[in-house]
């Protein structure tokens, strides 16, 4: 009796305090999403300096080294700090920046850089062909920990440099203040795509000619890093480089990140004007802002440069048998796929997604369940849907890591799979783990494949990702283990090919090849949807750069935005 | 003083033990710290370059011994990275004339910065945390303990042992979560989270972590301390004090909560041990930049350097907390004190 007393005291306690969390709860937690704080000008206003944009991130950065290992985080203030030769404008073209311009010489083997002139970098000295040759030397020795050094295999000289038996890369030349040229073993139409990675990027004098972690980060782009202005694992400030070669460019005074602000967080500081911009939305949150008609047209999609598919290893059984691979790639229901995160994903049919070559009326891969049976019976495991007999005898084992999309997109793929006679098991394991097996010959039949574009050209994809060239017992990039000859010919004629349109319809060539011998069901891209406040004005999207607000201005005032919260900045 | 060092001796072999075993799953463990360094997609020969800059290409054991070797070492007294880059990742721990014991954890694969460096910045958060947490857990807990001690039955005692069960049932994200919304989005008393740059904003920014541990230990102080104290006085001693004429509240809290209390050392030191790892879900999601986040991150990352120096930092923290509770044990109670100290022998 005296238990069931305590019992149900203990059940009044409980009960009373949730009832007063209730009550007290809506005093900070609201489903509804808050209004977005209005620019004080109309949309004809001209831009106006000054201000502090304030962005956050729910992970840390890695570094600001253009030369060292950088993440996805990193790409965006290092894009502020360092401008580089050439740049990918917003249809992702290669166009100049501290170049002047260029020209291609020898048949593709030169390229020859004029830089603009009286561009001062962030230490105040002028940027020369020194400082170009310099830089790139920096970031291709062997001592630095650079993650794309063999993209650059091409230049003259090399391997020399790489192993250490030059001193200097011979294939990099400056020739006067301005002239730099580079010089490649055999032309390359992909080069100039190549420059423009971050890596490339010409550095301040004090950077020196050898890779180190103490640097502070100087380069020639609208925005400087002062000492003191990063904080590892908190936050980053960077302010306006005032000799920026752009006249009148940027606008902002300052830009700040925090890191390591989980997501609800920055809903709480975004809702209360603390930040101005953000992207680090769950699906739901980034859902409920692209439905909302007041944030609608504050909100933007990124640039599409995240493949996801179902990599089928073409050396492990089913998958060795192309009629399985097509089977698979025409039972998914993308669709399906796409719902599970409809403010961020979108339907892949096709290996090209924000890339240059892309043809968006190319149709691919799609989803068709007769033709998938019909794979399956071609391929010599016949599946009746009508009492679930026939297909491939045991179960395969699906490899993924345990990412936010995937997690629910896997259990479709189950349930697709087993439509037309694959049984699928679900392995998850962490990252590092991943990577390590599915990188080894024959360790895995299938898995979550996914692949972020370097540079937006489709030698990024294909390289790495389907050339025989590629394949390795350890640590392989190809992890579908696909080699075609023909597909082979067509990656390497299109880095000969110097005309666009000729090498654009090479490039789509070898992407039907793709679709139609699926080393990779493509299924989903990735981007992120970004929403700001109605005063940050001038925000668009970058194809390529995450955060690219060299262009942005704030129109608001301190004041104007304290009458708009209605007591001042809390 | 032999039985002394003879516990100081026990404390490194545990230290060591525990440190070795990390080594070994860090290294048997599939994952290849390169390939974290350098990118998902990035090329086999990048890789490798970037393996043989970490220095992760030689065997397990060659690795082992040098880490071991570099741990603690002899070197000059003054390090300058320039100057001298063998020692450029050591901390200067004990001056000795014109030389000095340097500590040296070796360098973070994904930070590139030295991991004494690492642990020196985020070793005070995360004291300052765990101090502030367990100081509201052991007050809120002893308070509230007390007094359902003392009012056994009744509908308080009830009371508090039922929010207790919810304290402990409630996991410490959600706890964190109600008090951002409420006391930082709804209120707006306190900052949302962060760490801030000023003492006043340091402990304006430690409240609500502080309390969301305080919440979660508390919890579970109240009912060792109710439960404990119900028991001790109900003892003859306690009634002889009472029929001696001794104030009530000199007889729970002398005579009572002194010997309770020795249950709440116990598991208070060893909490606090753990503490020192890191409040992995607090830091996150409060953003104070303590261990926890530290080697959280540095374990997805197979970030071996700063792996190791975290489980270092966590044993000795837990193995000094030991020491400290057997020492506070003997003042408690001289009875105990002798017993603790021949279990050494």
């Amino acid at each position: 009796m005296r238990s069931i007393r305590a019992a149900y005291d203990a059940l009044a306690a409980a009960l009373g305090l949730s009832a007063i969390l209730l009550l007290v709860l809506p005093a900070g937690c609201s489903r509804a999403l808050s209004d977005p704080i209005p620019p004080v000008h109309d949309d004809e206003a001209a831009p106006r300096r000054g201000g502090t944009l304030r962005l956050a991130s729910i992970s840390d950065l890695r570094g600001l080294d253009p030369a060292g290992a950088v993440d996805g985080l990193s790409l965006g203030p290092v894009h502020l700090i360092f401008a580089g030769l050439v740049d990918y404008d917003e249809h992702a073209r290669i166009v100049p920046e501290l170049a002047d311009h260029w020209s291609v010489e020898d048949g593709g083997r030169t390229y020859r850089f004029v830089l603009r002139t009286g561009v001062t970098m962030h230490d105040g000295t002028e940027l020369t062909a020194d400082d170009v040759k310099r830089s790139i030397e920096r970031a291709l020795h062997p001592s630095t920990p650079s993650q794309f050094a063999s993209y650059f295999t091409g230049l003259v000289g090399y391997g020399a440099y790489a192993n250490g038996e030059a001193e200097h890369l011979e294939g990099v030349v400056a020739e006067g203040r301005y002239d730099v040229r580079f010089r490649l073993q055999r032309p390359d139409a992909t080069f100039p795509y190549l420059l423009a990675l971050h890596a490339m990027r010409p550095t301040c004098k004090s950077a020196g000619y050898r890779y180190s972690d103490t640097w502070l980060p100087c380069g020639a782009g609208p925005f400087k890093l002062e000492r003191g202005g990063w904080q590892p694992g908190t936050s980053l400030r960077l302010v306006r480089h005032p000799g920026y070669f752009r006249p009148g460019l940027p606008y902002l005074d300052a830009v700040e990140w925090t890191f390591n602000m989980q997501e609800p967080a920055q809903r709480m500081h975004f809702e209360r004007g603390e930040l101005d911009l953000v992207r680090d939305w769950t699906d739901i949150t980034a859902a409920r802002f692209a439905a909302d008609p007041r944030w609608q047209k504050y909100g933007a999609v990124e640039g599409d440069n995240a493949m996801y598919g179902e990599t089928m290893n073409t050396r492990v059984p089913p998958f060795d048998n192309v009629e399985v691979r097509r089977a698979v790639a025409a039972a998914i229901d993308r669709e399906h796929y796409r719902l599970t995160g409809p403010a961020r994903m979108r339907v892949l049919t096709q290996a090209l997604p924000g890339s240059v070559a892309v043809d968006p009326s190319y149709v691919g891969q799609r989803y068709d369940y007769a033709a998938a049976l019909e794979h399956m019976r071609k391929a010599g495991y016949p599946y009746d849907p009508a009492t679930g007999r026939g297909g491939w005898p045991d179960p395969i084992e699906y490899l993924l890591y345990d990412q936010g999309a995937v997690t629910l997109t896997a259990p479709l793929l189950q349930q697709d799979l087993a439509r037309i006679g694959l049984r699928i098991r679900l392995k998850v394991v962490s990252f590092p783990t991943f990577l390590t097996l599915q990188q080894r010959a024959g360790a895995v039949a299938i898995s979550l494949g996914s692949n972020l574009l370097d540079y937006p050209e489709p030698s990024a994809v294909f390289d790495g990702l389907f050339t025989t060239s590629s394949i390795s017992p350890e640590g392989t990039q190809n992890t579908s283990f696909y080699s075609n000859p023909r597909f082979d010919e067509l990656a390497a004629k299109a880095h000969l090919e110097l005309d666009p349109e000729r090498r654009r319809a090479l490039y789509q060539e070898a992407n039907a090849i793709l679709c139609d011998e699926a080393p990779w069901a493509f299924t989903f891209g990735f981007h992120f949807y970004d929403v700001h406040q109605g005063y940050v004005r001038g925000f668009r999207p970058h194809p390529v750069w995450p955060l690219d607000v060299g262009s942005v201005w704030l129109d608001r005032t301190g004041d104007e935005l304290e009458r708009m919260l209605g007591g001042g900045l809390r | 003083m032999r039985r002394v060092l003879r516990r100081l001796g026990w404390s490194v072999v545990v230290v060591w033990a525990v440190v070795s075993l990390a080594f070994a799953v860090n290294n048997l463990l599939p994952g290849d710290p390169a390939r974290m360094v350098a990118g998902a997609q990035a090329r086999p020969a990048d890789v490798a370059r970037i393996r043989a800059q970490l220095g992760i290409g030689e065997p397990a054991l060659v690795q082992y011994v040098r880490f071991w070797r570099r741990l603690v070492h002899v070197g000059p007294r003054v390090v300058d990275p320039k100057a001298d880059p063998s020692h450029a990742t050591c901390a200067v721990v004990v001056p000795l004339g014109s030389a000095a014991v340097h500590l040296d954890f070796g360098k973070s694969f994904m930070k590139h910065a030295p991991v004494v460096d690492l642990i020196a910045t985020r070793l005070p958060r995360t004291f300052a945390l765990a101090a502030a947490g367990m100081l509201v857990q052991l007050l809120f807990g002893l308070l509230t303990g007390v007094l359902a001690a003392t009012r056994r039955g009744s509908r308080l005692d009830r009371l508090l042992v039922g929010t207790s069960v919810l304290g402990i049932s409630a996991p410490t994200f959600l706890i964190a979560l109600a008090l951002q919304l409420v006391f930082a989005r709804g209120l707006g008393w306190l900052p949302i989270d962060g760490f801030g740059t000023t003492l006043d904003e340091h402990l304006r920014c430690l409240v609500l972590p502080a309390v969301t541990l305080g919440i979660y230990g508390a919890a579970y102080y109240t009912r060792l301390v109710r439960d404990e104290l119900a028991a001790l006085l109900e003892q003859d001693w306690i009634r002889t004090a009472r029929a001696k004429g001794a104030p009530a509240w000199r007889v729970v809290l002398l005579h009572g909560l002194r010997n309770a209390l020795l249950p709440v050392v116990t598991a208070a030191g060893l909490d606090f041990g753990a503490l020192m790892g890191g409040a992995v879900v607090t830091e996150t999601v409060f953003r104070w930049p303590g261990l926890g986040d530290l080697s959280v991150q540095a374990l997805l990352n197979r970030d071996g350097p700063v792996i190791l120096a975290c489980v270092v930092v966590t044993s000795v923290a837990i193995v000094v907390a030991n020491l400290l509770v057997d020492a506070l044990y003997a003042r408690l109670d001289p009875r105990i004190g002798d017993v603790a100290l021949t279990r050494s022998r």
